[in-house]
């Protein structure tokens, strides 16, 4: 047997039985897992408590601070210096995880809520309105994702709830897709059989069968969407397509402040770009554990 | 996870550290050949040029390609704005101000062996007055229309009637250009290219007229003239062009005055601000202009290369709109001079190169005034004035500023426009935030007075006269300000058309002092451009107005 069964054997004689137990078991095990969850709780407790955490007002400007040039580097004041404006760039990093929080959060429930309600509906009742559902889905997905959220938010003048939405969009056909896999691959099963055949309405059967089967697949794409939301927040911020007031700390916004500095004061595209790199990393990192632990195939009985 | 992953992510981490390298596009020629003439000369521009067509274009990089291969009646003293003969010798003005006698250099040859004379001058002047149909758009001769408004047949209603009456060939060495009212401007006027004078027999062989007008990016020719056979009387001569490659320009052996000390000139566009400096520290090319101010002290602390400045000669201002109300008060256009923290910006955003504007023109133009209002930073007295305006605070104003462009008075228009919010914002006002690209979108918004009740923009002069900088606001109504002050138009005008010197300098210095108390915008800054050679190049003379010209450049001592 290969090295994986192998592990689940283990796993599954030393602990008790049951998929999220035995998930956890392989996850703490597994270092990028470790790694990718640190980098995560650290964005979330930047994002959450960033007004606690922050030593200043991320909007308040202090062109003393540069009044020698810019931009002086960490200081016992500024941890990690000043921005073009004097702005503690400390600060705005942690109010730049929160705005990036939000809008991940935010547009995945978006993608996640409604691309579940059309895959789930394609997938169970199949036929036409499966045919149309998926086409409408592979239209969407055949433009990249970044390109599709410029699309939207240039079509609707940028904003905070325009980058919402476009985000979201363009989430919700991954989402469909994957419910309805989940779907297809559960209707057949015993129990749905059963259900059935005494008579259990379809939608009841879908939200109290079928769906909760779905849910770890659905926590796994989530944590990977989160990734590619925040990727695409920044990417249309440093476009220009995010919130219009520039003093807005936003981790892609901070990108394009320096972008005519690079040579002059490189650190203050470093930080920003360094803050995206790790956390979509850790997301990743999460994300991709947390399928291997969660894979129905490499547990340790039928 | 495991060997291959971190096996992976290595060869992805190489393959970006190698895409990162390199980007040299074409081949590098060769600058700095050594020796105190010859050689060739690269220098990176902006942009590409539209046109090789004085007449036709308003854009720094075409204009930059003109001024090498044409030359104007009159010419600028480098370095300064002083007015030299250039084709003309002499110059004579009626007393009526209305009549311009030139006397023409002699024995002056075009590129393609035809002779310059009063003939020439007059078939140039005749061309432009006739500009028919998309001709007549700003976006195509604007600098015609900017100094003598209409043409022969205005196929608008938009265009004024013609300052231009007629030019006169009296002989070969003689031209008169007469006028169809007095203006005492007009030879500062002619030092600029658009009235530079082009071979008449390459105009008409070539179709130089030929071709229509993009509102966006300006004419387009169909004729040969302006892509392939600008012929003028310069001290380079076109040798090829490639567009968005590389312009070509060879020395013209029988110049009649100083011939040019490099062989040729090539000029090649690069858009990109990083690029140009790095091109210019590779030695790709030996000189570029427009440096921005935070890499100034780069290039000055590298020993291989040079900074020459420009002396001032531009105005960054931030218009107020008196069509929005509460922009027509005259205590809230106050409350607006004194809640903008003016030092602070010019002070930190301009690498040293700026100086804090109290009027909207350069002192070094003539009708400077030295003893105009003065506005500091002083937000609790905005706030009074709002208040005596019987306004609550906080006011809620739009306020506008341009994307995606760079401009000598104003190098980081968001960087201006956030530390001028935080001020206002401290200052009584409520500032909502507004941006458009520059080109055509926000140009576009501020002349037609849609950027809200501020903006930002800024002018640099095209020839040394104040009717260049406050005639061109507000000598009368424009939508951009949007306000009517009879006292103001008509000192102006008083001071364009009269032709006293001493009286015209009195005129426009009150002009000024009535500007600064009626606060149609507020100025904040006039800045040195910059530009960036490698040590070895000298003779490069900047100029308060931009155009230079590189006959004077010398490749000097081996590398």
């Amino acid at each position: 047997m290969s090295v994986a069964e192998a592990e689940a054997r283990e796993i599954q004689l030393e602990a008790p039985s049951g998929l999220w137990h035995e998930a956890f078991h392989r996850l703490i095990r597994n270092p990028s897992a470790i790694i990718g969850f640190v980098l995560v709780f650290l964005f979330f407790t930047a994002a959450v408590f960033a007004p606690r955490l922050a030593t200043h007002d991320p909007l308040k400007t202090d062109l003393l601070a540069i009044a020698d040039g810019c931009c002086p580097g960490p200081s016992t004041e500024h941890w990690l210096g000043v921005d073009l404006l004097g702005r503690d760039v400390f600060s705005r990093l942690l109010y730049g995880a929160r705005y990036s929080l939000l809008i991940g959060v935010v547009s995945v429930f978006i993608g996640l809520s409604i691309g579940m309600v059309i895959g789930a509906t394609a997938g169970y009742v199949g036929g036409i309105v499966d045919s149309v559902l998926m086409r409408a889905m592979d239209i969407m997905l055949a433009i990249p994702g970044l390109l599709f959220a410029i699309a939207i938010v240039a079509a609707l003048q940028p904003g905070l709830w325009q980058i919402m939405v476009a985000v979201g969009v363009v989430n919700v056909p991954i989402f469909a897709r994957l419910l309805r896999s989940s779907v297809l691959a559960q209707r057949e099963n015993e129990f749905v059989l059963a259900a059935r055949a005494v008579g259990v309405r379809k939608h009841k059967i879908l939200a109290s069968h079928i769906l909760p089967n779905a849910v770890s697949v659905l926590i796994v794409q989530a944590t990977l969407a989160m990734a590619t939301a925040i990727i695409d927040v920044a990417g249309l911020a440093f476009l220009g397509l995010g919130n219009p007031d520039p003093a807005t700390p936003e981790w892609g916004a901070m990108l394009t402040d320096v972008n005519e500095y690079l040579q002059a004061a490189p650190f203050l595209a470093v930080v920003p770009g360094l803050a995206i790199v790790l956390s979509v990393l850790g997301f990743n990192m999460i994300g991709d554990a947390l399928r291997e632990a969660l894979d129905p195939k490499l547990r340790g009985r039928v | 996870m495991g060997k291959r992953r971190w096996l992976l992510l290595l060869v992805a981490a190489c393959a970006l550290a190698l895409g990162g390298c390199g980007g040299d596009d074409g081949d590098d020629e060769g600058g700095g050949d050594g020796g105190e003439s010859g050689g060739t000369l690269v220098f990176a521009g902006a942009s590409d040029p539209v046109v090789i067509d004085g007449a036709l274009v308003s854009d720094g990089e075409s204009i930059r390609a003109v001024t090498q291969i044409f030359e104007t009646l009159i010419g600028l003293k480098p370095g300064s704005t002083d007015l030299v003969p250039a084709l003309a010798t002499e110059w004579e003005v009626s007393p009526d101000a209305k009549a311009y006698t030139f006397t023409l250099r002699d024995g002056v040859k075009f590129h393609d062996g035809t002779d310059f004379n009063a003939e020439a001058v007059c078939f140039n002047f005749d061309r432009w007055y006739n500009f028919k149909g998309p001709l007549q758009s700003s976006s195509a001769s604007y600098y015609w229309q900017s100094f003598f408004g209409g043409y022969a047949k205005n196929e608008s209603e938009d265009i004024s009637p013609s300052l231009y009456k007629s030019c006169e060939a009296k002989d070969d060495t003689t031209a008169v250009v007469t006028l169809t009212k007095p203006s005492a401007s007009m030879l500062g006027a002619l030092t600029q290219q658009a009235f530079s004078i082009a071979s008449p027999k390459a105009l008409e062989e070539f179709k130089a007229d030929a071709g229509t007008v993009d509102e966006e990016t300006g004419f387009r020719p169909t004729g040969t003239f302006g892509t392939e056979h600008p012929i003028g009387t310069g001290p380079f001569k076109f040798e090829s062009w490639k567009r968005a490659d590389r312009l070509v320009l060879a020395k013209y052996d029988d110049y009649w005055g100083e011939k040019a000390k490099v062989d040729k000139v090539i000029i090649r566009p690069i858009a990109d601000n990083a690029a140009r400096l790095q091109a210019l520290q590779n030695d790709e090319i030996q000189g570029y202009d427009l440096v921005e101010p935070q890499d100034v002290p780069t290039i000055e602390g590298d020993e291989n290369l040079q900074i020459l400045e420009r002396p001032a000669f531009n105005v960054a201002y931030v218009t107020i709109n008196q069509k929005q109300k509460p922009m027509d008060k005259l205590e809230v256009r106050q409350a607006v001079a004194y809640g903008l923290d003016r030092e602070a910006v010019v002070n930190n955003f301009y690498g040293g190169r700026g100086v804090v504007a109290k009027e909207m023109m350069p002192p070094e133009v003539m009708g400077y005034a030295d003893d105009v209002t003065e506005y500091s930073y002083d937000p609790e007295k905005a706030k009074s004035l709002l208040q005596k305006a019987g306004l609550t605070l906080p006011v809620p104003i739009d306020f506008w500023y341009p994307t995606d462009v760079s401009r000598p008075y104003m190098p980081d228009p968001k960087r201006n426009f956030e530390a001028f919010a935080a001020s206002l914002n401290k200052s009584g006002f409520k500032v909502t935030p507004h941006s458009a690209p520059w080109s055509p979108d926000y140009l576009g918004r501020v002349d037609e007075g849609t950027a809200g009740h501020l903006n930002l923009i800024g002018w640099t002069g095209d020839f040394a006269d104040p009717d260049n900088f406050i005639g061109v606001f507000f000598q009368s109504f424009s939508p951009q300000f949007g306000f009517r002050n009879p006292e103001l138009f008509n000192l102006l005008d008083q001071g364009e058309a009269d032709a006293d010197e001493g009286k015209r300098e009195e005129i426009y210095q009150q002009a000024n002092r009535l500007v600064m108390d009626y606060l149609p915008a507020v100025p904040y800054a006039h800045s040195k451009p910059a530009l960036g050679f490698r040590a070895d190049i000298e003779g490069y003379v900047p100029s308060p107005t931009t155009n230079e010209s590189f006959a004077t450049v010398s490749i000097g001592g081996g590398d």
